[in-house]
């Protein structure tokens, strides 16, 4: 069977939204990545496994169905296709299992070649498939984009969900997909770190480290390249002894976690640290190590731009929250904070709300998948609705 | 010029000894810094920035080092506008950047100048009949008038009477080639071409004709990648060209645009040699550290040449080892080294995956 025949039997393969079966299904998916001793030693797939435990999928699972009017009856939308990005490997399990939750047959198209640890995730998410009698409706497969098969494919889906940048969403988007059927872009985002210098002055050494560990996941997951990977550092209040400090404290827990960037890559990021420096960018650039290059910039807009990732830092200073404001653009996603209360994040979110910026979260949280990604409610958009009155 | 520079050309070109080439050189790189900081704004950003303003130093691998990727993405130029000569270009075989080098009147003399020396050193001060391994299309047409034709040219000046031993279809020209010969009745001549032409469109159709190069020299350049793919180390070369046509004066050399007039030669032990204004130092890849001679790392290239722009001292991403470091065996003295290619590229990629890529 070719696989546009298969995506043709998709079509009346959707189901109630939220049935027991699916719930059991993802309890066991992460059951099974916390079992194999490939995917088990990865953290981020440790962390995906912890969002798809079966105790956290039934809370939201709860949590949605409570949000629906009693007038309204939750289906799903039908067929759901998602195209994941190269670099982040879990995207397309968190993708795949709120749109299996909504009821959704899928259809996810994988890159064509995939790291040996992405394999082994993708190993164990079919292996729990097939063992459920669901590998029928939910196919994991890949095909070339801009050809005939992506048209003929397109057209007969409810629900497309483009993650990877500007460029991916663009072009795929130029496919028709079905006349009344939905269609979700996540282009290119940007991320950054706000931290109180006087809240970080008076932490304990403990702290000071934990938040180190915490900026590190952030950051070094994804070798920085993920929309929500902080690449700039913001700190309220001039505070140079706090800086160095979490660098240097930051630069221990890259040694302890045995990080590593290729030479070559090194070597990329003092080329922008000097084409920064050059540029009036940065005033000045610290080599901490291959893996960590901090540069103190003058245009925080400027250094969100442009990254190589691997561990390179822009770092500004503020004298007041106020001033964040002038550098959130439209492609600002993810602000993590350390040392401010609610109150001054909830007013930080209204000041930012009408230029960009998508999540306001701890550090730590950063790649923390949420259900309202960019600010659109997954599992609204995953699910349509049937007005019943009586 | 700075005087640093007037005294190594004042002696034989790779004559100077480790210790006093250091001396001279700690001294001319530390005026050529200063220099630069004063006339290139960019460069005095990266060296407050970087460098905590440093502009003096006691050792040569104190000396401020600039990546080379930025001669692609800055114009980094010491002197005004108006007083650009010409700008030099170069493509990387795997970048669409292009490296942009400005060179002044006195700059563009001092290079020639430089050159001049360090090629004298192998062809004699008389110039020499000279056989182009390229295609005379090569600066006549734009399309190819790139870093090749802008090489050939740049060598031409060091010979006389010049002929094209290959076609615009870069075959062997056999005809030229034997006349060029016949004329010269057994006389000196000299040789140039890239590696890999000279290999593919020279050495391995013409093998088997008989030629007899034993009276030229060969200077050779362009790097070993290509030539790696056949498995063809510089032994190989020299070997086959001494079997093939009795040439045995055979000189590779390293160089690049963003130095350029400064050309590593490779003496007899088949090594590169910097000449007096020059030298390297070899880094660690990840900790930017140097490294003892006999490890292989990034290749740092000083140079006294650059005095209308800050590239004096450079951090490449080639890979190479110091083999050995003398005060002169046969005329080369300093630091015999070793290219072993390029660092392999590596770039991370974000979520904006473009298509093509994520095929």
């Amino acid at each position: 069977m070719t696989l546009v025949e298969r995506v043709e039997r998709l079509a009346g393969m959707a189901e109630e939204p939220f049935s027991s079966a699916m719930t059991d299904l993802v309890g066991e998916m992460s059951n099974a990545i916390l079992a194999d001793p490939e995917t088990k030693v990865v953290p981020q797939y440790v962390a995906l496994a912890y969002w798809m435990r079966a105790a956290a999928v039934k809370r939201l699972a709860k949590d949605f169905l409570a949000s629906i009017p009693d007038d309204e009856v939750l289906a799903p939308r039908g067929v759901a296709l998602h195209l994941p990005p190269t670099n982040v490997d879990t995207i397309f399990v968190y993708s795949w299992a709120l749109s299996a939750l909504a009821g959704n047959a899928n259809l996810v198209r994988l890159p064509a070649t995939l790291s040996p640890q992405a394999q082994s995730l993708l190993r164990v998410v079919s292996d729990t498939l097939a063992e459920a009698g669901q590998a029928e409706r939910h196919l994991f497969c890949t095909y070339e984009y801009g050809g005939e098969i992506e048209r003929e494919i397109c057209r007969r889906v409810d629900l497309r969900i483009i993650w990877g940048g500007d460029a991916k969403v663009e072009s795929v988007s130029q496919i028709p997909i079905r006349p009344d059927g939905l269609t979700i872009g996540f282009p290119d985002r940007q991320s950054m770190t706000l931290i109180s210098a006087q809240a970080y002055d008076s932490a304990d050494d403990g702290a000071c480290d934990d938040l180190a560990t915490r900026l590190f996941n952030d950051a070094y997951w994804f070798d920085q390249m993920g929309c929500s990977s902080p690449r700039l550092l913001v700190w309220l209040g001039d505070d140079r002894e706090c800086r160095d400090d979490l660098y240097v404290r930051l630069e221990q827990v890259i040694r302890q976690k045995n990080y590593s960037a290729d030479p070559a890559v090194g070597m990329a990021k003092l080329g922008l640290a000097n084409d920064f420096l050059a540029e009036a960018v940065a005033t000045s650039a610290q080599r901490y190590s291959n893996e960590l290059q901090v540069a103190e910039v003058e245009e925080p807009q400027a250094a969100l731009l442009r990254t190589t990732g691997g561990g390179f830092f822009g770092d500004v200073h503020v004298e007041s929250l106020d001033e964040v404001r002038n550098f959130v653009g439209r492609k600002v996603q993810t602000i993590t904070h350390f040392g401010f209360g609610r109150n001054e994040l909830v007013k930080l979110a209204r000041s930012i709300a009408g230029v960009g910026g998508y999540r306001i979260v701890p550090v730590g949280e950063a790649l923390q998948f949420e259900t309202t990604w960019d600010g659109v409610p997954l599992l609204s958009h995953m699910t349509r609705r049937i007005v019943v009155r009586a | 010029m700075i005087p640093q520079l007037e005294e190594a050309l004042a002696v034989p070109p790779y004559s100077l000894e480790p210790g006093a080439r250091e001396l001279l050189l700690i001294g001319g790189l530390g005026e050529l810094t200063q220099m630069h900081y004063e006339r290139c704004l960019p460069y005095r950003r990266i060296i407050d920035g970087y460098w905590k303003g440093r502009t003096g130093f006691n050792r040569l691998d104190d000396i401020p080092y600039l990546p080379v990727s930025i001669f692609k993405t800055q114009l980094m130029q010491s002197v005004a506008n108006s007083e650009v000569k010409l700008t030099l270009t170069s493509s990387g075989t795997t970048s669409q950047a292009v490296s942009r080098v400005p060179l002044d009147a006195e700059s563009s003399s001092i290079q020639q100048r430089a050159l001049a020396s360090s090629l004298r050193h192998v062809l004699g001060c008389e110039r020499l009949p000279m056989l182009v391994i390229d295609t005379e299309e090569v600066f006549k047409n734009p399309k190819l008038m790139s870093a090749r034709g802008a090489g050939v040219l740049g060598l031409m000046r060091y010979g006389r009477s010049h002929s094209f031993a290959l076609s615009p279809t870069l075959e062997p020209d056999i005809e030229t080639i034997k006349r060029f010969l016949h004329q010269l009745e057994g006389r000196p001549f000299f040789m140039f071409g890239f590696t890999f032409l000279v290999w593919t469109s020279f050495y391995e159709k013409l093998r088997d004709k008989g030629l007899d190069l034993s009276a030229g020299v060969l200077i050779h350049s362009g790097g070993w990648k290509k030539m790696a793919e056949r498995a063809v180390g510089n032994a190989e070369f020299r070997a086959a060209l001494e079997e093939a046509f009795g040439v045995k004066r055979i000189h590779n050399f390293y160089g690049m645009v963003e130095q350029i007039g400064s050309i590593f030669l490779e003496g007899p032990d088949g090594l590169l040699y910097p000449p007096n204004f020059a030298d390297v130092i070899i880094r660690d890849p990840r900790s930017l550290e140097p490294l003892p001679n006999g490890s292989t790392g990034l290749v740092q290239l000083l140079s006294l040449l650059p005095h209308s722009y800050p590239g004096h001292s450079i951090l490449t991403e080639d890979l190479g080892v110091v083999e050995s470091e003398s005060d002169g065996v046969d005329g080369w003295a300093g630091k015999g080294i070793r290219i072993e290619g390029r660092l392999p590229r590596s770039e991370l990629r974000g979520c904006s995956d473009v298509i093509g890529m994520a095929a």
